[in-house]
């Protein structure tokens, strides 16, 4: 049996040039088509915050906004994302000033590990701006798309009701908004 | 030993000291790691499931763009396997020669400038195989079988007499099936050199056995080999060996001459950094029909790889769960052509826990007796083995508290006998208990000039709460605040630490701690022996109690100097000691040192049309021995008793019996549990200080998830009156 191996190319291929707009600053790249969003960040940008757990978009570590929705950066190509705005958790509070969200993980600990953590604060800010985090239940049916290994979610929800409260169905209004969201 | 005066057993819930880091992203992770001319790379895996390799192509993939370097068995030169463990032998290195052991295996590792391009130079590696059958059912007899691997075979009274003459037997076998660990960070290894040093930040549960290993691989001495592990994305177990790809990524680092970056692929992470390995287990109980014990006899067959002994102990549970004067228990492991295993969260117990007490809840309903009373009934109030006293055990206490909290009192003995809102009820429990481990360990306290304290350990923080636990003994044993002490862990270079395993990372980072933090007391008394200024002169360690950042006469606690004014006044930066701290044996103790034990209850509902069924409650109360951090141990609990869900009735890796091929190796195919699968989860801790390890505790890490399936399952046989005696349970076994 013999594995065969897929055509391919002896120079590289044609080199894509964009800018990524992440937290609110414009990074002009040239790079490979096939980057995707994650790694831009991840290892071009060096805005480490934004975690791979598995690049297949089923776990939701790499969780960051782009116009203002959650989108999984590990199934979207960097070069797709030009001139759009990307929200990470470095756009958030600092270690001795934190977002009312990171606060809240911190004092629900939410959170073990901490490597699922940025993307799930970024998904904890998603939901609220959805308006999704009005109940527990809710809550949890719209943060199971990041897996937490270490099995905080009963802290994870905690820490979202906290923040979101319930009477206004959990819009937070400190959420970052990007301009010319896409429905 | 010189114990302080001591805190309460439940102590404060501190915030995470790492959970700024962790919450804003800015905690280092080995795959955050870069370093300039960093390359990548990517591996290329088996696609036969035995055999041998007939010819491995590397033109077209060195043709690639941006390859730098391409390794196989035919270029990558000898490696020498890692050292014997208390876990096992470390895994076989790679690319030694041609031998194929199981589907999955690292066969080249492509080098690239970048990902992309090394992702892309991998798939262009053309590989034949001679394939061979694969070796892969427990039961093959062409499977190579050790019996009592690791020696914790028990034989007490006599088993045969004793089950022939019970009133009452239980005879049932239990199956349970291949769980992957899957921490959220995969598994990294970036490497450089420098010099004849070799630097690596690594996913590692156990840095000072990296080191060892490494340095073993590449034949340099230990000192040569600095492993960087401050943060790790978890691990459950699957950090807790050194595995091939940390050794590759070195190798390609050599070769290449620029530090190299490997990530696992969530795939490969299936096959590359191990796995809870399948079993089956038999257990046959004998009582009186008055519910007393009289005979346990279980055995268990496990699978390891073709070239391992996976350390898995699962029928040795029996051995000291209950009170019972005639026991035997038979561990066997089958080898098998699959990717080598490890401990995963529990391992042994969680599988041997399952079986003896789904075994205990059928025999409550042979004999129509409570669950609950069957477990008070056979209490093991000494050590069965030795007929010790235990150095702490509330194992009455956790299933009495249990049960009250949980209203276990509402539940009616018969199954499918509680409905509520169309769907049916059960109530199940389990008993729970961890076998104790503890090793040797060191650690190195410093205080400074400024009165801030510096201690470390080359332990791990995997998201334990090693370093808040750890800063929060320190500085009860210094007299500090938390906020005045830093702890540093996760560098091999630190004074050496065992494993965060075992459930014993507090216990032996926590003593040596704890040593090194008295024998720093013991260093300034020393400092100021003859100093005619000092207020302490002439104080031995044992006349002075560290408090408030000093360290005040025990006889007269109106007479104290702060360590800042004595290091000022000696013109000294800093002052150091080691600690360290080795455990007693049972010989030593007079006693039988003690795991935690625990008592699991757990509501579930079941439709009893379509057979879904969801837990809806769980409660566990926990004898941890002292519990250093009520916020985070509670964590530790809620956690495991996620991954106990997840065994219970969403885990199981699938592989293609011709092959071996694991068919669902994604997060999106083999299922564990979200957000929404999770029930509230209640716990609460019980018990006392436990008297054989200095600073109380006994070690919460996997005790969490052990319980959690038999309790499901016996839940899930009160509310269906359908015993499943396999794992996980789905819905299609219930309809």
């Amino acid at each position: 049996m013999t594995l065969q191996a897929k055509p391919h190319a002896e120079e590289s291929l044609p080199q894509t040039e964009f800018t990524l707009r992440v937290n609110g600053r414009d990074h002009p790249l040239r790079t490979d088509a096939r980057l995707t969003l994650l790694d831009a960040l991840h290892d071009r940008l060096g805005l480490t915050g934004t975690k791979k757990g598995c690049d297949q978009g089923t776990c939701g570590a790499c969780t960051v906004h782009v116009d203002g929705r959650r989108v999984l950066s590990c199934l979207t190509l960097a070069a797709q994302c030009d001139e759009r705005e990307i929200a990470t958790v470095e756009g958030l509070g600092t270690e001795d000033e934190l977002h009312p969200v990171q606060r809240a993980f911190l004092e629900h600990d939410a959170f073990q590990c901490g490597y699922c953590t940025p993307g799930q604060i970024m998904s904890a800010l998603g939901l609220m701006a959805e308006g999704r985090a009005g109940s527990p239940d809710e809550i949890r049916e719209y943060m199971s798309g990041n897996i937490c290994r270490c099995g905080a979610y009963q802290n994870i929800v905690a820490a979202i009701r906290d923040v979101a409260g319930t009477e206004d169905g959990g819009r937070a209004d400190d959420v970052p908004q990007a301009e010319g969201g896409r429905p | 030993m010189t114990t302080i005066s001591r805190p309460r057993l439940i102590g404060p819930g501190i915030n995470r000291v790492d959970g700024p880091l962790k919450v804003t992203g800015r905690a280092p992770y080995p795959n955050d790691f870069a370093y300039p001319g960093m390359v990548h790379a990517v591996l290329v895996r088996s696609t036969a499931g035995a055999g041998r390799i007939t010819e491995i192509d590397t033109t077209a993939a060195e043709r690639s763009p941006g390859v730098v370097s391409v390794l196989t068995h035919l270029n990558a030169g000898p490696l020498a396997r890692g050292p014997m463990t208390p876990l096992g032998v470390s895994p076989p290195a790679p690319l030694q020669d041609d031998a194929i052991l199981h589907y999955g295996q690292i066969v080249a590792v492509a080098v690239a400038e970048t990902f992309e391009e090394a992702t892309e130079a991998a798939y262009a590696v053309r590989v034949g195989y001679a394939d061979e059958p694969a070796v892969l059912d427990l039961d093959d007899p062409r499977a190579k079988v050790r019996t009592n691997p690791w020696g914790r075979d028990a034989d007490r009274g006599d088993v045969p007499v004793a089950l022939a003459g019970a009133e009452v037997v239980v005879d049932e076998t239990y199956l349970t099936v291949d769980n992957t660990n899957n921490p959220m960070g995969p598994l990294t290894t970036v490497a450089r050199w420098e010099g004849d040093t070799l630097v690596v930040n690594n996913s590692t549960q156990w840095a000072s056995l990296e080191g060892a290993a490494l340095a073993a691989a590449f034949g340099i001495p230990e000192e040569s080999v600095h492993v960087v592990a401050p943060y790790v994305g978890g691990g459950f177990g699957a950090g807790l060996r050194v595995w091939q790809h940390v050794v590759l990524a070195a190798l390609a680092a050599r070769v290449t001459g620029r530090p190299v970056k490997l990530v696992l692929t969530r795939p490969q992470m299936f096959t590359a950094c191990g796995h809870r390995p399948k079993g089956r287990q038999r257990v046959r109980l004998g009582a009186t029909r008055e519910g007393a014990l009289v005979a346990v006899q279980h055995e268990a067959r496990t699978a390891s790889a073709v070239d391992d002994d996976n350390f898995e102990p699962t029928a040795s549970v029996s051995a000291t769960a209950y009170a019972c004067p005639n026991v035997i228990t038979r561990d066997v492991q089958a080898r098998l052509n699959v990717p080598v295993p490890n401990s995963m969260r529990g391992p042994g117990t969680a599988t041997g826990n399952y079986a003896l007490e789904c075994a205990m809840d059928e025999l409550a309903y042979r004999l129509g007796m409570d669950p609950l009373e069957l477990r008070l009934r056979n209490d093991a109030a000494v050590h069965p083995p030795t007929g010790l006293p235990w150095s702490s055990r509330a194992h009455k206490e956790c299933l009495e508290r249990g049960a009250e909290l949980f209203g276990w009192s509402r539940r009616t003995h018969e199954p499918r006998s509680m409905r509520e809102d169309g769907l049916l009820v059960g109530y199940g429990l389990a008993a729970v208990g961890y076998p104790w481990f503890r090793a040797r360990c060191s650690a190195r306290a410093t205080i400074r000039r400024d009165g801030t304290a510096y201690v470390c350990s080359a332990g791990t923080e995997i998201g334990n709460g090693a370093y808040t636990v750890l800063v929060q003994l320190s500085a009860e044993a210094l007299g500090l605040d938390p906020g005045q002490v830093t702890f540093g862990l996760g560098d091999s270079t630190m004074p050496m630490a065992p494993q965060t395993g075992g459930s014993s990372l507090t216990g032996a980072v926590g003593s040596a701690a704890h040593e090194a933090c008295r024998a720093l007391v013991g260093a300034f008394t020393d400092l100021v022996a003859d100093d005619g200024d000092s207020p302490l002169r002439g104080c031995t360690a044992d006349d002075v109690e560290p408090a408030d950042g000093a360290l005040r006469r025990r006889d007269d606690p109106a007479v104290h100097e702060s360590y800042r004014d004595i290091l000022a006044r000696h013109h000294r930066p800093d002052l150091s000691a080691d600690g360290e701290s080795t455990p007693l044996t049972a010989d030593e103790l007079g006693m039988a040192p003690a795991g935690a034990f625990g008592a699991k209850y757990v509501e579930v509902r079941v439709d009893p049309d379509l057979g879904r069924i969801r837990v809806a409650r769980a409660l566990s109360v926990i004898d941890g021995g002292r519990i250093v951090n009520e916020k985070t141990a509670r964590s530790q609990i809620i956690g495991g008793t996620v991954g106990g869900i997840g065994m219970a009735l969403f885990e199981e890796t699938v592989s293609d019996p011709g092959s071996g091929r694991i068919a669902n190796a994604t997060l999106g195919d083999y299922i564990v549990p979200v957000n929404a699968d999770i029930p509230d989860m209640q716990v609460e801790f019980a018990g006392s200080w436990d008297r054989a390890n200095p600073v109380g505790t006994k070690g919460i890490g996997e005790i969490g998830l052990v319980g959690l399936a038999p309790a499901i399952a016996n839940a899930v046989f009160h509310a269906t009156g359908r015993r499943i005696r396999s794992l996980p349970i789905t819905l299609d076994q219930l309809l």
